[in-house]
C-alpha cells in the first residue's frame, strides 16, 4: 500500500526542474536559517561593522548621516588609552568582575552540592532558590538600592542591630563603598545561572562512584576533591565564563544603581562606553573602547574554552 | 531516585535559611509596599508586616499617580511582538542547525552567537544611528527588532537542543508517507516540539520584559517607557517614593514568577544541556 503511495508521488512530481536531492536539501537547509540569518546579520553583524568603522572616525557630528565623510584615523584609539577615565573604567571592571564572579560561584557550587542531594521539598527549593535569575537588572538594583539606602535602609538597622557599624551609609552614594554595593545585585542576579550548571553537571555524574567512595569510606572533603569536582571542571569554568562575559557586557544594574557614579567609582567599561556615546556623544571613543571590550572578549572566551577543553580529558 | 541519602534534615534546614536570605529582598519589596510610610521610612524598620496596619495605599497610588499601566502594555507589546517573531525565526533556524551539518549551516550557526557577545551598549550605538536616520526612534517597530537580534540567537540554540531529541527517523517516515520537507517539519516536527516552543516563547518573554538599554535609549519619551525603563526613570527621581517603588517593582514581578515557574523545570533539563554542549 505504503509502495504505490510512494511510487505515485514519486511518479507525479514535476520533473522540469532537475534539481538533484542533494541541492534541494541544501536550499531547504539555508531558506529555513534565511530570517534568523538575515536578522543578525542586519542587527548585529552590520551595526558592528558600521561601529568599527565609526571608532576610526575622528571629530564630532551631529548629523548621523554624515559621520562617513569624516577623516579616518587612530586618534579615538589614542585618545582613549590617554583618558585616565578610562584607565578608572579598566580597574572598576576588573575588580567588579572578579569579586561578583567569585561570590557567585561560591553561593551558585554551594547550593548546587545541596540541591544535587536528596531531601524533602527539595524542587520547591530549586524553584526559589533560581528566582533571582529570572528579576531584571533594574529591578534588583532599585531593590538593593532601597535596602542599602543611607536613611532608612535595613541593612544599616540590622548592621547597627549586630553592633558592626553604628554610622549611618550610603552605601551606593559613597564613592568608597558604592562598588562593593553595586557587586551585591551583580550577585544575587549571577548566582543562579551558575547554580543551575553546576547542578546539571552534577547529575551526569554517575551515582556508583559515590556509592563505591562509601564502601570505601571516604570522607565527603575526598568524595568532593576525587569525584564531584573532576565532574564539573569544564561546566564550572564555562559557567564563570558565561557568569563574567554577561557582567561585563550589561550595564542594567550600574545604570540603575549609581549611573557610574559617585566620581566614576562605579564606572565599568559598558558603563563608560553607554556614558560617553549618549552623555557627552563622544561617539568615536565610546566606539573605540566598545571594540577593544570585544577583543577583550574574545580573547578572555578563547582561552578559557581552551582551559575547560583541557579539564574535559 | 538521587544517591546519598545523608542527613536530609540538615539539607532541609540549610536550604531554608539559604532561601530566607537570598530571597529576602524580594520580601523586603512586598514588604515595603505593604507597611504605612510612617513605620517604613524609619531607622529601625520593622523585619515583619503588623498584620494588623496592612495596607495597599502604595499600590492604589502607583496606579493612580503613575502611568505603570501603560508601561507595562508597552512591556506587553514590545514583548509579544518580538518573542512571536524571535520563536518563528528561531524554530526554523534552530531545525535546520539540528538536522543538517553543512560547512555553511555551521558557520552561519556560529554567526548567531555573535549576536550574544556584543555589549549591548556598544551595539545600541549603531542601532541608534541607524534607526535615527531611518525614522525608527520613538516607535514600537524599532524596539521590537532590537529585541528580536537579540532573541533569536540563543532561541534559535535553544530550539536547537529541543529538536535534537527528536529522532531524525520520524520525519524520514513522514517524508515515505508522501510528505515533503516542510510538510514534514510543519505537520510532525513542530507538534511533537510544542513543549519546547512554549517553553522558549516564555524565555524569550522574559528576556523582552527585563530588557533595559535598548528601551532606554530608542523609546525615552515618557508615553513610550517600557516596564524597566518607567521604573528606572522612577527611581532616579529627586525623592523617591520608595514604597511606591517597591509596590511597583511587586506588580513586575508578578507575571514574572509566573513565568519562571512555568520554565523552571525545562530550563533544568533544557537550557543546562544546550549550555554544556555549546
Amino acid at each position: 500500500m505504503s509502495d504505490a503511495i510512494l511510487v505515485g508521488r514519486r511518479a507525479a512530481r514535476p520533473r522540469g526542474l532537475r534539481l538533484s536531492e542533494g541541492v534541494r536539501e541544501r536550499i531547504f537547509a539555508y531558506a529555513l536559517l534565511a530570517p534568523a540569518l538575515l536578522i543578525v546579520l542586519a542587527m548585529v553583524v552590520y551595526p558592528l561593522a558600521r561601529v568599527a568603522d565609526i571608532s576610526t572616525r575622528i571629530g564630532r557630528t551631529m548629523n548621523f548621516a554624515r559621520i562617513g565623510l569624516l577623516p579616518i584615523g587612530a586618534g579615538n584609539y589614542a585618545r582613549t588609552l590617554s583618558d585616565p577615565a578610562f584607565w578608572q573604567a579598566v580597574e572598576v571592571t576588573a575588580i567588579y568582575i572578579a569579586a561578583s564572579v567569585a561570590f557567585a560561584f561560591a553561593i551558585g557550587l554551594g547550593t548546587a552540592l545541596v540541591l544535587d542531594l536528596t531531601f524533602p521539598a527539595r524542587r520547591l527549593f530549586r524553584t526559589l532558590l533560581l528566582l533571582p535569575w529570572a528579576v531584571p537588572g533594574v529591578v534588583a538594583s532599585i531593590v538593593f538600592r532601597w535596602m542599602f539606602d543611607g536613611s532608612y535602609g535595613v541593612v544599616n538597622a540590622m548592621l547597627r542591630h549586630a553592633g558592626l557599624f553604628a554610622a549611618d551609609i550610603p552605601w551606593f552614594a559613597d564613592a568608597r563603598t558604592a562598588l562593593a554595593a553595586a557587586i551585591v545585585p551583580t550577585v544575587w542576579k549571577a548566582y543562579p545561572l551558575i547554580t543551575l550548571t553546576l547542578l546539571a553537571a552534577m547529575q551526569t555524574i554517575p551515582g556508583e562512584l559515590y556509592e563505591a567512595s562509601a564502601v570505601d569510606g571516604a570522607s565527603a572533603v575526598a568524595r568532593f576533591r576525587h569525584i564531584t569536582w573532576p565532574g564539573i571542571g569544564a561546566a564550572a569554568i564555562l559557567a564563570m565564563l558565561v557568569s563574567a562575559l554577561w557582567i561585563f557586557r550589561d550595564i542594567d544594574i550600574i545604570y540603575a544603581a549609581t549611573g557610574g557614579g559617585p566620581a566614576g567609582s562605579t564606572q565599568t567599561l559598558a558603563m563608560y562606553v553607554y556614558n560617553e556615546a549618549f552623555q557627552y556623544f563622544r561617539i568615536g571613543a565610546a566606539a573605540a573602547v566598545g571594540m577593544l571590550m570585544i577583543v577583550a572578549a574574545l580573547i578572555a572566551s578563547g582561552v578559557s574554552l581552551a582551559f575547560a577543553g583541557k579539564q574535559r580529558l | 531516585m538521587k544517591r546519598r541519602g545523608a542527613r536530609p534534615a540538615a539539607c532541609f534546614v540549610m536550604m531554608t535559611i539559604a532561601s530566607v536570605v537570598l530571597l529576602f529582598p524580594v520580601y523586603w519589596m512586598m514588604m515595603t509596599a505593604v507597611t504605612p510610610v510612617s513605620e517604613i521610612l524609619s531607622r529601625d524598620p520593622p523585619l515583619l508586616p503588623h498584620l494588623g496596619s496592612l495596607s495597599f495605599d502604595a499600590f492604589a497610588a502607583v496606579i493612580a499617580r503613575r502611568p505603570f499601566l501603560l508601561w507595562t502594555a508597552n512591556s506587553m507589546i514590545v514583548g509579544g511582538a518580538s518573542s512571536l517573531i524571535s520563536l518563528t525565526a528561531a524554530a526554523l533556524a534552530g531545525y535546520s542547525l539540528s538536522r543538517y551539518a553543512f560547512p555553511g549551516i555551521r558557520f552561519a550557526g556560529a554567526v548567531l552567537l555573535l549576536g550574544k557577545l556584543a555589549p549591548p551598549a556598544l551595539i545600541i550605538i549603531p542601532l541608534f544611528i541607524m534607526f535615527s536616520v531611518g525614522g525608527l526612534l520613538e516607535s514600537y517597530g524599532g524596539l521590537v527588532l532590537a529585541h528580536v537580534a537579540t532573541g533569536v540567537p540563543l532561541a534559535t540554540w535553544l530550539m536547537k537542543g529541543f529538536f535534537d531529541r527528536i529522532p531524525r527517523e520520524v520525519e524520514q517516515a513522514a517524508m515515505i508517507d508522501g510528505c515533503t520537507r516542510l510538510g514534514a517539519l510543519r505537520h510532525v516536527i513542530l507538534p511533537l516540539t510544542r513543549p519546547g516552543l512554549a517553553s522558549c516563547f516564555v524565555y524569550l518573554l522574559l528576556v523582552s520584559w527585563g530588557e533595559f538599554v535598548f528601551g532606554r535609549t530608542l523609546m525615552s519619551k515618557p508615553d513610550h517607557r517600557v516596564l524597566t525603563v518607567g521604573l528606572q526613570s522612577f527611581s532616579a527621581e529627586y525623592q523617591v517614593d520608595w514604597p511606591g517603588l517597591m509596590a511597583a517593582g511587586t506588580l513586575t514581578l508578578i507575571p514574572i514568577v509566573v513565568m519562571f515557574v512555568l520554565l523552571e523545570p525545562f530550563l533544568v533539563s533544557g537550557m543546562t544541556k544546550g549550555a554544556l554542549a555549546n
